[in-house]
């Protein structure tokens, strides 16, 4: 009898350890009316999570009954833990969605559709153009409202330009190229350009591709001009990477081959470098410099081509909300809130362009480093915003491929003709499956 | 109790007798079936469909095409003659810098225990952020390596380590170097106690030398735990691409790559079929290599 008896015990010890499946993981808990929701965030960070903790008590407080329990992954694997967790169909009800993450999570039938729900929702009028048309995925439905904007200005360094004799910040590439390599100076450590040759290098080159094609680009589709075929086999495409190229030969540190976003932007904190093309957020990094004072650097709106625009390729992200979820009533109530006033907030604390038609008033958005963020939206048919097609299944295919061939140009193991070439065969070959 | 006693009661085997047996061991086998062999065979299935992170929901069969597209890329030949750059530029410096450890370490002085510790640090550390500590180390502009290499008067101009392809291999390489030298160092070392001291003092009567006591009496005594751990490293640090992936990502233009850091690209892109095949690949040459080693330690023993 008890070695029947442990038998048993040992059989369902077993079952118990090896059947992970067979525990559920809801997320609503019943008590008394009560919803919990599981919120997941994807673009971790301390200072970030702390703001969001402060806007999820607001909110907690004006809906009593709904508590909000936020999950907050190292950024590196947030998006795997995030799609883990979808393809589970449990552990999150509200999410982080990047225009990388969108396609795929939509593709999979893992997020909600909040189409419906925005038709009814009074805040929606109040967000800026841009943010109501990114709202919007390519199949026309709603799976994340925007948080804000992510987008290019030029920081440099106000003291070193005018020691090299120029009056103003260069406005466009060629103007860029010039200052950039007189300010060069290797033997004092000084450098012109903060040169991204590492990871996500190939996001620059294409911006500069994109303002020399301005006059043609496809707003919808940043990669195509508007006959059509790729935006690199566009004549002007060809003096756009040779004029870039020429930043690395001419005015860049010579190991910026591998500089991805941590070098360049240490680059412009350390002072060494004069020019740098970054994202907002970096605003608040360099304020904090203890190299370089206030004074000392700015911000100038993205470069022109020689049409004299700019193509400003727009990043973001937002709150959607999971397919899988048992509370979506709340969900959405939540995604609504974080689209209100608090996205104001969660903007400034982390240095984005915001998506109320509000902020735009706002004095901290009107001064300083953000002025030419103000700069570029008052002139939209200057600095095109433009929609890259970063939704695509290929898109990391397509960065990783783009990433090796701006090396390749740059140890001299490929032309900037060949490079062109061969981005425009991926790119065709793509669009027609 | 007597012998006869013993065996009357010694029951035949029945099926009731086999079923408990089993019983007992379900634990063990459920356990190392679900959570070593079933996710193997989920893995390796991958490898024969289109498992695309983008579209989960279409994973048809395609047979060897993941194989065929890895083989027809000229970037796999790349990696493969550089993980075996790798490997053997990594183990060989580790091998010998340890060996050295390990003997300076068996003899006694003060604050031995501690200095010991501090050598095994390493060891502790995450390899992700060891490349990414290196990385900046031999930053060409800001780093501690071209810095001091300046002030002592190696160099004049600043090395741009990472932005080419033969000095970023170098540049992973001495990192991993570094990583690696204390794992050898505290098997050595362990292996250098068990020798006992008899055969040390009858080499001495017997009047050998330092040198001779060292490669006639120590690395013979020795040996097998020297080739095991020897082959325990290849394995690893052919499987070992963090490093890598922390200091150049596989670059500059993917010439740094090594089989599993080029794996962790194709995750990246969501091709996990691609990736599988790639796998299997690793697991087939190291089983390969595995089967020779073992066999050619065999037959030195036989000899």
């Amino acid at each position: 009898m008890k070695r029947r008896q442990f038998i048993l015990a040992a059989a369902s010890l077993t079952a118990a350890t090896t059947l992970p499946g067979c525990s559920s993981g809801s997320s609503s808990s019943g008590g008394g009316g009560d919803v919990t929701l599981q919120m997941v965030e994807s673009l971790t960070n301390p200072t970030r999570s702390e703001v969001l903790k402060k806007l999820l008590a607001e909110f907690e407080s004006a809906n009593p009954g709904i508590k909000v329990q936020l999950v907050s992954p190292p950024t590196e694997q947030a998006d795997q833990k995030i799609q883990q967790m979808l393809q589970a169909g449990s552990g999150a009800d509200v999410l982080e969605v990047r225009d990388l993450t969108v396609g795929p999570f939509s593709n999979n039938g893992w997020l909600y559709d909040m189409t419906a729900d925005v038709e009814k929702w009074d805040g929606f009028a109040n967000l800026t153009p841009q943010a109501q048309k990114y709202s919007k995925h390519t199949d026309g439905k709603t799976y994340f409202i925007p948080y804000g904007f992510y987008g290019l200005s030029l920081f440099y360094r106000t003291d070193l330009i005018k020691e090299a004799g120029f009056s103003a910040p260069p406005t466009n590439w060629d103007e860029l190229l010039t200052q950039a390599s007189k300010i060069q100076d290797p033997s004092k450590n000084r450098y012109g350009y903060a040169f991204r040759g590492g990871k996500n290098g190939n996001g620059n080159v294409v911006a500069c591709i994109e303002a020399y094609v301005g006059d043609t680009i496809d707003r919808e589709n940043a990669f195509k001009t508007k006959d059509g075929k790729s935006i690199f086999v566009a004549p002007e495409a060809q003096q756009a990477v040779d004029t870039y190229f020429q930043l690395f030969t001419k005015a860049s540190p010579p190991s910026s081959v591998a500089w991805g976003y941590p070098e360049m932007v240490e680059g412009f904190n350390n002072g060494s470098t004069a020019f740098l093309l970054q994202d907002p957020e970096v605003i608040a990094t360099i304020n904090a410099s203890k190299s370089i004072t206030k004074d000392q650097w700015n911000t100038a709106p993205l470069l022109t081509g020689p049409s004299g625009k700019a193509s400003q390729p727009v990043a973001t992200a937002g709150w959607g909300v999971a397919k899988s979820s048992k509370n979506t009533e709340a969900a959405v109530k939540l995604v609504e809130f974080l689209s209100g006033d608090a996205s104001t907030t969660f903007a400034k604390e982390n240095s984005l362009v915001p998506i109320l038609k509000t902020a735009g008033a706002d004095e901290f958005y009107k001064t300083g480093p953000w002025a030419s963020y103000v700069t570029m939206t008052e002139q939209p048919d200057t600095y095109l915003t433009v929609v890259q097609p970063r939704g695509v299944a290929w898109w990391t295919e397509w960065s990783t491929k783009a990433d090796n061939d701006v090396q390749q140009v740059l140890i001299n193991k490929m032309s900037t003709a060949e490079l062109l070439k061969s981005w425009d065969e991926f790119w065709v070959k793509k669009w027609n499956g | 109790m007597s012998v006869t006693d013993h065996h009357s009661k010694k029951k035949p085997f029945t099926i009731r007798k086999g079923l408990s047996l089993l019983g007992f061991l379900a634990p063990a086998v459920v356990v190392v079936a679900v959570f070593t062999y079933y996710p193997l065979l989920r893995g390796s299935q991958m490898a024969f469909r289109q498992w695309n992170l983008f579209d989960l929901r279409n994973t048809p069969w395609v047979g060897f095409s993941n194989f065929a597209t890895l083989l027809s890329n000229p970037t796999f030949y790349t990696v493969l003659k550089n993980s075996v750059i790798w490997v053997v530029g990594s183990i060989v410096p580790q091998l010998l810098i340890g060996f050295g450890l390990a003997l300076l370490l068996r003899r006694r002085f003060r604050f031995r225990g501690i200095y010991q510790a501090l050598v095994f640090f390493p060891w502790a550390v995450s390899g992700f952020l060891i490349g990414i500590l290196f990385r900046w180390m031999f930053n060409g502009e800001f780093g501690v390596i071209n810095d001091l290499l300046r002030k002592t008067g190696l160099i004049e101009t600043n090395i741009a380590w990472l932005a080419t392809p033969k000095t970023a291999m170098f540049a992973v390489i001495v990192a991993n170097v570094w990583y690696g030298v204390t794992f050898f160092a505290i098997m050595i070392l362990a292996a250098l106690q068990s020798v006992p001291e008899e055969l040390l003092e009858a080499g001495a009567i017997d009047g050998a030398g330092k040198v001779r006591t060292l490669f006639q009496i120590v690395i013979p005594f020795i040996r097998t735990t020297l080739l095991l751990t020897v082959l325990l490293r290849v394995i690893w640090v052919f499987n070992f691409p963090e490093i890598i992936y922390g200091m150049t990502g596989g670059g500059p233009a993917q010439q740094t790559h090594i089989v599993t850091s080029w794996m962790i690209n194709f995750t990246q892109q969501g091709d996990y079929g691609v990736a599988s095949a790639l796998g299997l690949i690793v697991v087939a040459v190291l089983i390969i290599f595995t089967s020779f080693y073992l066999m050619a330690l065999k037959e030195r023993d036989a000899r």
